[in-house]
């Protein structure tokens, strides 16, 4: 049979030429994408549900996602952290609408079964029925019905959840090198909530996790960047794989004299308009060097989150898949507990530059949703990753695929294909 | 309420079934238990309900909603369930066959 659609996904079988190559039934086989769902989100990951200031005091809440399950994090009265599923444990309604606030105890809208905040069942109406009718077997144990609890993890200022017991723990999971970066992040001072921003993607979730992996399209396709000296190609560079493709970071050391200088490979950028400026400098600039090391970069954590700071913009990229041929992109933008007036300033202004909107992140959304039809109308084609070589070693570069290689050495590994 | 109020007649209560009342807007449920009556608050600090509708057992109500337990001869709530607050406590006395309650243990 030639049609791949009628195929199971265990007869898939990978092109060859490995990972310079990635067949388009990836991205829309119901059967993979419920393979990932399972393997992934729902096996042996940490995955990122939320940061600590958006549950900020006792009796808190903030409702998140692991995979496509709805969860709620919690913060009990004594300040315990816990993550529950936001499915009633009676018959399975949603059980949580509120986006975040405070509460004592959570009721579901349907039949009013109340849990308290580390998610065990407290109470049901009419347990013993209406004037000696109705109601609850004597036998019904209120403690075996509670809500599904995940594993947590909090490490800083961030939560993270799973469904396994066997995951090594999250220090673990993350490796040293995610753990530095993370850290330097969200462990040395106490958080501070500046907001979020919402937009569904009509993409199938990899070719995001594909596209925040790929600094080659940078330059060319956000033309903001390399119009005003932000990022560019003759930049110091550097695309890094961890624990063979699971995670990886990059980064750049920020050089302020990088405008006025012109290479060869700036020269051959088409979109570099030497004629125009950014009027208000301080979008594009770190005014504050607050980690003292002029640094610049993203890291991503398999397989919910991208961490990105750009000048003094910090903000994780939650990805949270809808469906095979869609996901939503939940962008949290934070500083410090501690912050004064002038850097809470430059982080809400810099915060134009990401998010759905973002002078260098909006073109991405477009160009994924027009793809999505394209790769699903054509299963059996495939995508050509020869970029920086064939291998998927760390490169300095920003011309590279080493990055989405590696990615897919981890995947095809992990998926058994 | 500084002042003894009439609430029921005594005969109105029986033995094992919670008996509902109200005084100027205040609900009061009365409970008969081992002989003697007992007057608490009858509105559950957990959720708006009348205590009154729940299950009646030994010393205690359970509230029909949420389970959370209370104390008929002290009002005091019961650890275990989502209410954290106790109900109003009254002071009973029989007289002429009349129920008379005054805020209060
Ligand atoms: S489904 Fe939640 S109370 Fe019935
Ligand atoms: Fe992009």
């Amino acid at each position: 049979m030639s049609d791949t659609t009628l195929r199971n996904a265990t007869d898939r079988v990978w092109p060859e030429d490995g990972v310079t190559r990635v067949p388009a039934w990836i991205y829309s086989d119901p059967e993979i994408y419920a393979k990932e769902l399972k393997v992934f989100h729902y096996g042996k990951t940490w995955n990122f549900v939320g940061l600590d200031c958006e549950v900020p005091e006792p009796n808190s809440f903030k409702r998140s996602w692991v995979g496509e399950r709805p969860v709620i994090i919690t913060r009990d009265a004594e300040g315990e952290i816990h993550v529950v599923e936001n499915r009633c444990a009676h018959r399975g309604s949603l059980l949580c609408w509120k986006n975040r606030g405070q509460a004592k105890d959570i009721t579901c809208p349907y039949h009013h079964w109340t849990y308290n905040l580390s998610g065990d069942l407290m109470g049901l109406p009419f347990l013993r029925g209406v004037q000696g009718k109705g109601g609850m077997p004597r036998d019904f144990d209120k403690s075996k019905n509670g809500l599904t609890k995940l594993r947590v993890a909090v490490r800083g200022g961030s939560i993270w959840a799973t469904y396994s017991d066997e995951v090594a723990p999250l220090e673990e999971y993350l490796g040293p090198e995610i753990l530095m970066r993370l850290d330097r992040l969200v462990s040395r001072r106490p958080l501070r909530l500046l907001g979020y921003s919402r937009q569904i993607v009509e993409s199938n979730w990899k070719l995001y996790w594909e596209n925040s992996r790929d600094p080659y399209h940078a330059t060319l396709m956000h033309p903001f960047l390399s119009t005003f000296g932000i990022l560019r190609t003759d930049g110091d560079y550097h695309s890094v794989p961890l624990q063979e493709g699971r995670h990886e970071y990059t980064y750049s050391q920020y050089d302020p004299e990088l405008k006025n200088k012109t290479s060869e490979a700036s020269k051959q950028i088409k979109s570099i308009h030497s004629d125009l400026e950014v009027k208000d400098k301080e979008v594009v600039s770190s005014v504050v060097d607050e980690f003292k090391d002029g640094m610049m970069g993203a890291f991503q954590v398999f397989p919910t989150i991208l961490v990105q700071q750009y000048f003094n913009c910090l903000v994780v990229r939650h990805v949270i898949p809808k469906g095979v041929g869609a996901h939503e992109l939940s962008w949290t933008y934070f500083g410090y507990a501690d912050d004064d007036e002038t850097i809470n300033r430059l982080r809400l202004k810099q915060s134009n530059l990401v998010g759905p909107a973002g002078f260098v992140s909006l073109e991405d959304s477009e160009v994924l949703s027009l793809m999505q039809p394209v790769v699903e109308s054509c299963p059996d084609s495939v995508q050509v990753l020869e970029m920086g070589g064939h291998g998927t070693e760390a490169q300095s570069t920003m011309m590279t695929e080493t990055l989405i290689r590696a990615f897919y050495d981890f995947y095809r590994r992990e998926m058994g294909l | 309420m500084s002042d003894w109020v009439r609430i029921a007649d005594a005969s109105e209560i029986a033995d094992d079934e919670p008996f509902a009342s109200e005084w100027n807007g205040e609900a009061i449920a009365l409970y008969r238990h081992e002989g003697e009556i007992f007057a608490i608050g009858d509105i559950c600090t957990h959720e708006h309900v009348r205590l009154s509708d729940g299950w009646f057992e030994g010393d205690r109500i359970e509230c029909p909603l949420h389970q959370s337990c209370f104390e008929i001869r002290t009002g005091k709530v019961i650890e275990g369930g989502p209410a954290s607050e106790d109900v109003a406590s009254y002071q009973v006395k029989v007289e002429d066959g009349a129920v008379f309650v005054k805020r209060g243990i």
